[in-house]
């Protein structure tokens, strides 16, 4: 594959930003926004019918299409995976938000013909409460917050996950477990209440 | 909770997930020492933990969990219909919102001159022909049943490529907005299922299965209450799109949905057990759902809630609701109801929703028994008596039926009749200012020696002779919505087959609206005859300011053909409702020799008038 201009700049900015230089994570956020918002869109408008979208997929297509490997190190490419894990976490979260607004402004009357749309701001308030009850974790416990970005968002596997946080495979296990059921606790107290 | 304490919490956690039950157990009690509220963090955090992995939380994929969200977010959004434009022949007043399957804007139809509700399909939803055909016609289906509590439907078209339905006009709110933060009290819960049976029973009759009912797809008007079921068929056609299927034809959506576990929670806390599986369903499966509302209805709370989609999936499959709670203040009989409503087997449940109407008339009854005594009395003499159709209701639409039938049956022989009758009134509390009042009598000609004499008025009693005859003049100082019945007896039913009067085709023009001061005369060309059987006649006016919408939907029975029968058991039964109901609460009666006046305070008079003969 030929190497674009955009390919450069960001395989540059992600090893500057592995080198320590948090500045050059906010100009590489918006290029991966970009392309996952996009890669995401087409996905879903290609296959409506019965498909499952994978974040991994998309997040490696992103990474085939964004970043020129040969010259790429293997710790940029974690680098890459989390800084995507994050931006997957935004769109969607957004997305989610935009769609309850949407419910909430839509006025109450007669708007119920929609099962889809009740389905999917179901799922929307439960992302977004997942969202919340993250960012509350993420001030007690910053890393197993981060594992459960990494995996859910992000669809990374333990051992890459490991790779990312430099940490072993037990740890994120570990994490995953505590954080999970956490979690679980938070959304089902949240859901009865 | 602190970061400390977060991190006592988790390293006692860690710890003992690794261990069995005993030995967890023993370590927990060990780790945390006196300290009871550690104890119980850790404990609530294991058992979090056992649940979250057994259901797989989170365990699948988020954007795979959005997918939904996000085909709705990424689809292009079709030009929206703008305040005062005109889209076919309907002129847009306002926008009433939007949802996953189109736009919803309140709408003028210009050739009818109402105001209706004209929602938008989206082309997602309407480009899938065969979908969009079957829809359209359980829709159809559904909306001629012509039923009080289902909502109507006016019109499919197209217009500049956009596939519309409107519908009758909702002033009102959805009961998820209703129960938004209140508790509703028992004879309002009752009010609202029994309406919603009345639907889904009229509906089942005519073989469609709503599919989807809930709290977002009632509607109960502002003005009087009256519930409305919403999209019928519809579910149908949004099946695919949901990912939640409730059709066998439909595994593709199944396998999607079961393929995505740890799928976050949707709005499926009212599906039924058959639905939850993608199985094939059947009326029963609205029954169902009804009962889930009944439960939130009376409880403030959903029976089924878990914080994934694959948990209140499973508790719909597998778990008994918890009992009421006594702070609920059901009675033991509505708990039945409700349970059985709501048996996992749809064999269990109530096989029709009629038969879970009745349950809760009957209790309604014995709750009202409860309060109102006197009226229980009153029923229980009425019923004693053969009601006979002396009064012949259907000659109000035929004079040649009047003329022939009845002429006959008369002339045999003598009889008595006396003619009204409303003593029972109670006088209105004094300083309420009467919001309707109606005035009334009747005109008598009596047949004697062969021969009708000169025609008079009276109020009250009055003995008869056979061939006599009579006509009824009703008159009010207001405007407003005038219909008559006549209540006649059947047989092998608990209620009364009721007659439509008026309005007709020959009496006002169809039209139920009627002038100040303007007298209505019924019937206008011909008069009520009496036949030579014995028993109780009861008329029934009733004067509204706004239009009864049970009765609107009556008027195509006040033909020749239906001799003003109304033979759709479930209207009949609402207007009966409606009917008992507004007439518990009298009406002042005023009489001179005359004439008849009666008032009440409230928006609807419901008057009967009673003939018999002894």
């Amino acid at each position: 594959m030929r190497k674009t201009p955009k390919q450069h700049e960001i395989t540059q900015l992600l090893a500057e930003w592995s080198d320590g230089n948090q500045s050059a994570l906010d100009d590489l956020y918006p290029l991966v926004y970009d392309e996952l918002h996009r890669l995401a869109r087409r996905y879903m408008s290609r296959e409506r019918k019965g498909h499952t979208l994978q974040t991994t997929a998309l997040i490696n297509e992103a990474y085939v299409r964004l970043v020129d490997q040969k010259n790429v190190h293997w710790a940029n490419r974690s680098h890459f995976f989390a800084i995507s894990a994050q931006i997957m976490r935004r769109i969607l979260i957004d997305h989610a938000r935009r769609h309850a607004y949407a419910k909430r402004g839509g006025g109450a009357q007669q708007v119920s013909l929609d099962e889809a749309a009740a389905v999917a701001s179901g799922i929307g308030s439960e992302m977004i409460r997942l969202d919340e009850a993250l960012k509350t974790l993420a001030e007690m416990d910053p890393r197993r917050s981060q594992v459960v970005e990494l995996r859910y968002f992000g669809g990374l596997n333990n051992e890459e996950i490991a790779g990312v946080l430099h940490v072993s495979e037990n740890t994120v296990t570990r994490d995953w477990n505590m954080a999970r059921a956490w979690l679980y606790q938070q959304l089902t107290e949240s859901a009865t209440n | 909770m602190t970061p400390e304490r977060w991190q006592q919490i988790s390293h006692i956690f860690k710890s003992a997930i690794s261990l069995d039950s005993e030995a967890r157990r023993a370590y927990v009690e060990e780790k945390c020492g006196k300290d009871e509220s550690l104890r119980s963090e850790v404990e609530k955090l294991i058992a979090s933990h056992q649940q979250a992995s057994d259901e797989n939380f989170i365990g699948g994929d988020a954007a795979d969990a959005a997918a939904v969200l996000l085909s709705e977010e990424f689809e292009e959004h079709k030009p929206t219909l703008n305040k005062g434009q005109e889209f076919g022949s309907y002129f847009i007043l306002d926008r009433l919102g939007a949802g996953g399957m189109g736009e919803v804007y309140l709408a003028r139809d210009s050739r009818l001159d109402r105001t209706v509700a004209l929602k938008v399909l989206s082309s997602d939803v309407s480009s899938d022909k065969r979908r969009m055909q079957r829809f359209r016609q359980e829709a159809k289906v559904a909306s001629s049943l012509n039923q009080p509590n289902i909502l109507t439907i006016f019109e499919f078209g197209e217009v500049d490529g956009l596939t519309f339905l409107a519908t009758e006009y909702i002033d009102g709110e959805t009961l998820r907005d209703h129960l938004r933060g209140k508790r509703l009290k028992l004879p309002e819960i009752l009010d609202i299922t029994i309406q919603i049976l009345a639907a889904l029973d009229a509906a089942h009759e005519a073989r469609i299965v709503h599919r989807d009912m809930k709290p977002e797809n009632v509607m109960i008007r502002r003005r009087d209450h009256v519930v409305k079921v919403l999209d019928f068929g519809l579910a149908k056609l949004t099946e695919k799109r949901s990912a939640l299927a409730t059709d066998r034809s439909d595994l593709e959506a199944a396998t999607a949905m079961k393929t995505a576990p740890g799928t976050l929670m949707g709005t499926i806390n009212y599906m039924s057990p058959e639905q939850a599986q993608a199985q094939t369903i059947d009326q029963r499966s609205d029954i169902w759902s009804t009962g889930v509302m009944l439960y939130e209805m009376v409880t403030g709370a959903k029976p089924f809630a878990g914080p994934t989609t694959g948990h209140t999936l499973v508790q719909i499959i597998d778990k008994e609701p918890q009992p009421l709670p006594k702070s609920a203040g059901a009675p033991a009989e509505l708990q039945r109801i409700i349970l059985k409503a709501m048996a996992k087997s749809a064999d269990d449940r109530y096989q029709t929703a009629r038969d879970m109407l009745i349950d809760l008339k009957n209790l309604r009854r014995q709750l009202e028994g409860r309060s109102v005594t006197t009226d229980d009395t009153e029923r229980a003499t009425d019923k004693k008596r053969v009601l006979v159709i002396a009064l012949v209701a259907m000659a109000v639409v035929t004079a040649g039926i009047f003329g022939f039938n009845l002429w006959r049956a008369s002339r045999s022989r003598g009889q008595t009749l006396v003619v009204p009758v409303t003593t029972t009134s109670a006088p209105a509390p004094a300083a309420a200012v009467p919001a309707r009042t109606l005035t009334y009598w009747m005109t008598v000609q009596q047949f004697r020696d062969g021969k009708y004499k000169d025609p008079f008025t009276v109020a009250g009693e009055l003995i008869f002779e056979a061939g006599d005859r009579v006509r009824l003049n009703v008159r009010s100082p207001q405007a407003g919505h005038l219909y008559i019945l006549s209540e006649g007896p059947r047989k092998g039913t608990a209620v009364p087959g009721f007659n439509y009067l008026f309005p007709s085709a020959t009496a006002n023009k169809n039209q139920s609206l009627v002038d100040a001061g303007k007298e209505i005369r019924l019937p206008e060309q011909t008069w009520w005859q009496f036949d030579k059987d014995e028993g109780v006649e009861r008329l029934w006016l009733v004067f509204a300011e706004d239009a009864v919408s049970e009765l609107e939907s009556a008027k195509k029975f006040a033909s020749t053909k239906t001799r003003g029968s109304i033979t759709d058991e479930t209207l009949n039964e609402a207007i009966h409702d409606l009917l008992t109901t507004h007439s518990a609460t009298k009406p002042e009666a005023e009489k001179n020799d005359e004439i008849t006046t009666v008032k009440t305070t409230d928006k609807i008079l419901v008057h009967p008038i009673r003939l018999e003969h002894h």
